[in-house]
């Protein structure tokens, strides 16, 4: 299993090393804005927001609730492209 | 660039499989941990919200979606069918083009003044003597041949009737024409062997249609000093027989010193009859090329040498070619606007 940690550990040093990280994400980012994530999950954050009062809301309570639902929210074509170029880049 | 030393099995590609999930995980992570900080800052700053008012006015401005409407809720054509009258002319005008049919109707506006100014302007040269001078143009045109060139005809084409003529000069650039005054020797041998011998005749070739064979040999034995050997005067041939005459008497000879009367400045003050009779005499004893010389000076077309008896289009075109090419210009030969002020004296 060490070995596997240290694989991936090897694996994410090469792919930070090389920019490809910052590549994927901001391909990533693109990807969700374009695709209406982002305002969706806005949206998603207001109802929270409301419900919590204005004044109370911490960053945990946001993360908390965004982060689940914007997992599922992600459309399969985008998940699908970016898996893709991950295989590529490790291949 | 890629990961090579990874040689990938079974058990080892679900394991890769895994981590690929894994990678993409945390990159979903990542963007969903950015729009949250986003989120908050902008709750704590105070400008979440901005975007929307109070429930009334969301109604008000709430996006449309229905047939024949734009989303905004307005009809687009509705004054398509409409007419005005036009308070000016009395009539009845549709809607979209009453705007512009009331600019030209009261005579106020950008375009309406141009329009006018223009129509007045085609109406008033139609009636202008414009069509006097295409006549003389043609006349001009058809006149030139060898030995016709008869002084009479030659000042009535230098009257200046427009603009015309004279700018017709100017493009056609008769400095190109030869003075003998300034040439070296060496520069005269070849003025002579290549263009008019005549002075300040612009003509390219030994035969230019200005001048009679006689005035050339003339011109010719004035300046050589001998009658040229061969019959045929003007033949190409004879070029390669000229000696270079002595630079300076050939310029003593061009003097004039023993006629004061052909003077330019006489010319210039011609007024008495006195005047006119001596010129009378000096003339006759001429040979004809000292005639010509005397003739444009009396004309007094310094500046602007006569208009020569106009050529046909071709010869012109011609001239105005080799004179370009001489000149090393090739962007005048190019410039097609420059031969149509040629031909047609615009500018």
């Amino acid at each position: 299993m060490s070995k596997d940690s240290q694989m991936r550990a090897a694996i994410n040093q090469k792919l930070i090393e090389m920019g490809e990280r910052e590549r994927l994400k901001e391909l990533l980012r693109a990807k969700l804005v374009e695709c209406g994530w982002k305002d969706q999950l806005k949206a998603h954050c207001k109802d929270v927001i409301i419900e919590k009062g204005l004044e109370h809301v911490t960053v945990e309570d946001l993360v908390t609730e965004v982060t689940p639902k914007g997992r599922a929210l992600v459309p399969d074509s985008v998940k699908k492209e970016l898996l893709q170029r991950i295989r590529a880049f490790l291949a | 660039m890629k990961m090579e030393d990874m040689p990938l099995s079974g058990p080892d590609n679900t394991r890769l499989e895994a981590l690929v999930h894994d990678i993409y995980s945390e990159l979903v992570d990542d963007a969903c941990l950015g729009l949250s900080f986003e989120v908050h800052r902008a709750v704590k700053q105070g400008y979440f919200f901005l975007d929307e008012t109070d429930q009334e006015s969301m109604k008000e401005f709430e996006i449309v979606d229905q047939p024949g409407v734009d989303i905004f809720g307005q009809v687009y054509n509705q004054w398509k069918n409409k007419e005005c009258e036009c308070p000016n002319c009395k009539r009845l005008i549709a809607a979209s083009r009453f705007a512009p049919h009331l600019e030209k109707c009261l005579g106020m506006g950008r375009n309406s003044s141009r329009i006018a100014n223009r129509r007045l302007a085609t109406n008033n040269t139609m009636s202008k003597s414009e069509s006097d001078q295409e006549d003389n143009d043609d006349l001009n045109d058809n006149d030139w041949s060898y030995g016709n060139q008869t002084s009479p005809r030659r000042s009535k084409s230098l009257k200046h009737k427009n603009g015309t003529y004279f700018f017709r000069c100017r493009h056609y650039n008769y400095s190109s024409g030869i003075n003998y005054e300034t040439l070296g020797p060496d520069e005269v041998r070849s003025v002579l062997t290549t263009g008019c011998v005549m002075p300040r005749c612009p003509g390219r070739s030994q035969r230019c249609p200005q001048h009679t064979d006689e005035q050339r040999r003339a011109a010719r034995v004035f300046l050589l000093g001998r009658p040229p050997p061969l019959p045929d005067v003007d033949a190409v041939m004879e070029s390669d027989t000229f000696d270079i005459p002595d630079g300076q008497s050939l310029m003593s000879r061009l003097q004039w010193e023993d006629s004061p009367d052909v003077s330019p400045t006489d010319s210039a003050s011609s007024k008495a009859t006195c005047c006119a009779q001596n010129e009378a005499k000096t003339l006759r004893s001429r040979s004809s090329a000292q005639k010509m010389v005397f003739i444009e000076n009396k004309l007094n077309v310094k500046h602007c040498a006569p208009p020569r008896k106009l050529y046909s289009s071709r010869t012109r075109y011609a001239l105005f070619r080799n004179t370009a090419e001489r000149r090393g210009e090739a962007r005048e030969a190019a410039r097609g606007g420059q031969f149509e002020d040629v031909m047609f004296g615009h500018f």
